[in-house]
């Protein structure tokens, strides 16, 4: 493990994209900063991602230099696999809990070759993969990862030995227990990102229960050239899928469900989808069934239409429910607006419901800040302070504040960052060898 | 690099009983395991099959076998060996297990 110091300039909770971001300009203004992310490895959703739209570059072409760079950072401290107990309020700065969770092995002789990964018999589904794939019990999360260590799932584990056996540097440390840190920072950042909806949420679409009924992200996975099954393929049996649906707002701007707003990047994935879908299987229709396309940012709506003139298929329709047929087909009963609303019945290999983004993380009372209606957290003026929440010191950038796409993400993490630094300039000074020329004067 | 001085043997022991030993469920899951590579092993032992196919011979559901047959083919004992219809075949690596 990194060796932590008592004491921080900023913290910042999570390690996605926003996360990183903020974290690498806060410390390229010459501030320490602590790191900190609760799976095994930072990244966050980006890092699974196969595309970004508009541009369609690849996702962790982009995502894992970042990584890299946070985890070679002089002023960046890396606490994954760590749970954030807390934030109290001491003074300007902040006291903070943390816990780090045992990985079952020490992480400064781990040399990553994998060995015990090979040599572990059970098999679980795999996080990284929405459970489309597996991996053992001991794993390194995947091929991106960083740190590039393995963990240790206990729920798997079959107490044979074969991982410390198989160890070339005797790195397997059962004894490891969750460990409690406390630290002080100057600045906190919150970027703790998002969840989608769960898939069971409309039960009339069938998400759990029918095996080709797929979660967007899932998808990605698929189309991810290091995804799970190599192709895109139906889960139910592996075969190459002739028509797929996507079903818009199957988790967004429905009361019933509790979320009544837009997730905003739902049209654009399936868009993006759509698009690489058709590279890859020329043969196969993709259908979008919608209710309003909403493509509103920087060569969006040319994305739309480059999507349309590939060949992807954009229908106007409500998808009422979804069946199953013989051979894990799927019927979608459709109300069809552009044709006054005549009811169909459409059947297609492969269905994923676009659901909608919901925070990763909500105040629980142990952090001093306050939710919005929606769930996500509040800003104090979401026009000129948008990456203030509610309490002083505390700011917040990302999805965590509302769903919201990679740049705009980006862009708030760097406002963020500035939002700190300027707290800590205000409170607690900074080395003059880093303070800026008006600092100087 | 500092050189660990662990006992992971005697550790083993302790993290067993912390973790509430060898369960019946545990137990059942790996035989599942078990047995389910050897069906698919099985199957493939006269060539390559499609997904549908070897779940016909090893009396697994498809959706299983296409779990099992990615887990196998992740790590090294299955690769893909062409395509038949809208199919891939997969074939087992190993010469013997």
């Amino acid at each position: 493990m990194a060796k932590i110091k008592q004491r921080y300039d900023g913290l910042v909770v999570g390690a996605g994209i926003a996360g990183m971001q903020a974290a690498l300009d806060l410390a390229g203004q010459g501030f320490d900063v602590l790191l900190v992310e609760r799976q095994p490895s930072i990244g966050g959703v980006m890092v699974g991602l196969n595309k970004v739209f508009p541009t369609l570059d690849c996702s962790s072409c982009i995502c894992t230099p970042r990584m890299a760079e946070v985890a070679h950072h002089d002023r960046i401290t890396l606490l994954s696999y760590t749970e954030l107990d807390s934030i109290q309020r001491d003074g300007d700065g902040f006291h903070v809990s943390l816990t780090k969770k045992p990985r079952y092995v020490v992480e400064e002789d781990c040399i990553g070759c994998g060995k015990c990964e090979l040599a572990c018999q059970p098999l679980a589904p795999h996080e990284f993969d929405y459970g489309l794939g597996a991996r053992a019990a001991i794993y390194i999360p995947h091929g991106n990862a960083i740190p590039q260590l393995p963990v240790l799932d206990p729920d798997y584990c079959i107490f044979d030995g074969n991982c410390a056996r198989v160890c070339p540097t005797n790195c397997i440390d059962f004894a490891q227990q969750p460990e409690p840190i406390s630290v002080d920072a100057g600045v906190i950042i919150l970027t703790t990102g998002l969840k989608t909806t769960p898939i069971d949420a409309k039960k009339e679409y069938g998400g759990g229960k029918w095996l080709n009924v797929m979660n967007p992200l899932a998808m990605e996975r698929l189309q991810s050239s290091n995804g799970p099954f190599g192709h895109v393929l139906r889960p139910s049996d592996g075969k190459i899928p002739k028509s797929i649906a996507y079903v818009q707002c199957a988790g967004s701007r429905d009361k019933s469900i509790g979320v009544p707003y837009c997730s905003r990047v739902c049209c654009m994935y399936a868009l993006k989808h759509g698009i690489m879908l058709k590279h890859e299987l020329h043969d196969t229709e993709v259908t979008i069934y919608y209710m309003d396309i909403r493509a509103f940012g920087k060569g969006y709506e040319q994305f739309y239409r480059r999507a349309l003139a590939e060949g992807v298929r954009c229908v106007k329709a409500k998808v009422a429910r979804i069946s199953e047929a013989e051979n894990n087909d799927l019927v979608l009963r459709v109300e069809l607006i552009d044709e006054g609303g005549r009811v169909a019945d459409v059947r297609h290999d492969l269905v994923v419901l676009s659901l909608g983004l919901i925070p990763g993380w909500q105040p629980d009372g142990s952090v001093p800040v306050e939710m919005a209606d929606d769930g996500f957290l509040r800003v104090r003026d979401l026009a000129i302070r948008s990456a203030h929440s509610s309490a002083e010191g505390i700011f917040v950038a990302g999805v965590a504040s509302g769903p919201k796409d990679i740049p705009d993400a980006i862009v708030e993490a760097g406002a963020a960052a500035m939002e700190a630094a300027m707290y800590l300039d205000r409170t607690r000074g900074r080395q003059p060898e880093f303070a800026g020329a008006g600092a100087q004067a | 690099m500092t050189q660990p001085v662990l006992n992971w043997r005697e550790d083993l022991k302790t993290f067993r009983e912390r973790m509430g030993g060898l369960t019946e469920p545990k137990k059942a899951l790996a035989k599942a395991q078990r047995d389910a590579r050897k069906a698919i092993h099985e199957a493939l032992k006269a060539g390559p099959l499609t997904i549908p196919e070897i779940a016909a011979k090893s009396n697994l559901p498809s959706n299983k076998v296409l779990w099992y047959i990615m887990a196998f083919r992740k790590y090294g004992q299955v690769a893909e060996a062409g395509q038949a219809g809208d199919y891939y075949r997969y074939e087992w690596k190993e010469a013997s297990e």
